[in-house]
């Protein structure tokens, strides 16, 4: 295996440029987490023009399709409806550079995310790892979703392979 | 100490045990995956998975955040006793259990309609979760012996109960098994996995002998018909992750019951994630 390509959030363009599909990327940071609830939600305020007004900032950032609850985080299906129908609007609109969760996606989302010079990256479910790399957590918005609120918290060395960049996917066979 | 209170906390670390650790066989299963495997994405998702397994263990933390729903296994020998206070000593375990791992909060509140369509929305305490049914084996070795599994929602997803049309025939009952399993584990995205089968009379009596192979089976341990199935599913080269590779399945643990005098055989089957079986066991 190649060197695993230390990466530290927010993301600018140019470090997302030389990502290839089956990178692996170690991620440090402030990241989201959010998952089928609250996702349509954040993109339901981007394309509204509302959501400024949260002062959250995800220009240059991660969204992890997590819940965040004591037990830990780790990585649901990135190809639920509702989650990857979030990916364009997240990117387009919010600025979000790296989708990180699991599972293959529509290659029409691929095709879109080489569009905005975004990625998709798989995090195995290792959630007792995650927890030892995980510094900070807070809640951000919607708190009455409970673990499937918007959180955001520190990680330190996530690692991660990227499954989608460049038009090209992981599952390409 | 109280014997109930004794019985109260056994279970409750049987289940954090459960939900925490890898047993030697399957860190075995492992190594030797990682030690033949030559795809080297493949081989970061099972380090991965693996090094995840250990610092469980130290910290005694959720191997997934998907911490499972209870079930519990219960052997019984022929001097042994199950009584009503018994088995209400263990659903309070496992509740302690729940709270200790921390397990994850998904116990649905409300009436029969607001559990389905979840409107009543989730009770915050970790340990309001249900444990399923327990199913008690009567066993010839004189133990009372209990086998806690936490069943994570992947594998319930994509898991099949159905029948087979047999033929009189073993190689269809296996062909019929191993088409149903190669979608359900491309489909499961938390592989490798472990395919647990049960073949019996009726849907409840397969679920419970594939029950029964999860908390029995050993990745040590395979007879020709588990071989035969998990060879078959991992020539499709669907991988760890689906990444590809030699090591979609690391094992098959399949429990064959008594059948029914008929054309037909039911079968139970669920692909395990890549941390399942998690399961501990104690004795009572």
């Amino acid at each position: 295996m190649e060197d695993v390509i230390k990466m530290l959030t927010p993301f600018s363009n140019k470090t997302i440029c030389q990502l290839k599909v089956g990178d692996v990327v170690s991620i440090s940071g402030y990241i989201y987490c959010g998952r089928d609830a609250v996702l349509p939600r954040i993109c339901k305020e981007l394309k509204e023009g509302v959501w400024e007004k949260r002062g959250i900032d995800l220009k240059g950032g991660v969204v992890f399709h997590t819940a965040v609850s004591p037990a830990g985080v780790g990585p649901t299906s990135s190809n639920k409806l509702e989650i990857e129908g979030s990916f364009e609007t997240l990117s387009k609109k919010g600025g979000i550079k790296m989708h990180l969760g699991k599972g293959a996606i529509k290659p029409e989302t691929v095709e879109m995310l080489a569009e905005n010079n975004a990625v998709f990256a798989i995090i195995p479910p290792v959630t007792a790892l995650l927890e030892s790399q995980t510094l900070e957590r807070e809640c951000v918005a919607w708190s009455e979703l409970g673990m499937e609120a918007l959180y955001r918290i520190k990680v330190e060395n996530y690692q991660a392979i990227i499954a989608a960049a460049k038009g090209r996917s992981i599952y390409d066979k | 100490m109280k014997s109930e209170k004794l019985i109260i906390e056994k279970v409750a670390d049987c289940l954090v045990r459960a939900g925490s650790t890898f047993r030697e066989d399957q860190k075995e299963a492992y190594r030797n995956a990682l030690a033949d495997e030559q795809i080297d994405s493949s081989c970061w998702v099972m380090k991965q998975v693996l090094d995840n397994a250990l610092v469980a263990e130290e910290r005694r933390s959720p191997l997934c955040d998907d911490t499972g729903i209870p079930h519990l296994f219960l052997e019984v020998g022929p001097n042994k006793c199950v009584t009503g206070a018994l088995l209400e000593e263990i659903k309070e375990g496992v509740r302690q259990g729940l709270r200790q791992l921390p397990g994850r909060p998904m116990a649905i509140k409300g009436d029969d309609y607001a559990r389905i369509d979840q409107s009543g929305g989730l009770d915050e305490d970790s340990g309001a979760l249900a444990p399923s049914p327990i199913i008690i084996k009567p066993v010839e070795e004189d133990v009372l012996r209990l086998t806690v599994l936490m069943l994570g929602g992947g594998p319930a997803i994509r898991g099949i109960t159905q029948r087979v049309f047999h033929k009189h025939s073993v190689d269809v009952v296996i062909d019929e098994i191993v088409s149903r399993a190669i979608p359900a584990v491309g489909q499961l995205g938390c592989s490798p996995c472990t395919l647990a089968i049960g073949i019996g009379r009726s849907q409840f009596e397969a679920t419970s002998l594939m029950m029964e192979a999860m908390a029995k089976g050993d990745f040590g341990i395979q007879n020709d018909f588990e071989r035969h199935i998990t060879k078959k599913v991992n020539e499709t080269n669907i991988g760890p992750l689906g990444l590809g590779g030699k090591y979609s399945v690391l094992a098959t643990f399949a429990k064959i019951g008594p059948q029914r005098a008929s054309g037909v055989r039911i079968v139970a089957l669920r692909p395990c994630c890549c941390f399942e079986p998690r399961r501990a066991t104690i004795a009572l």
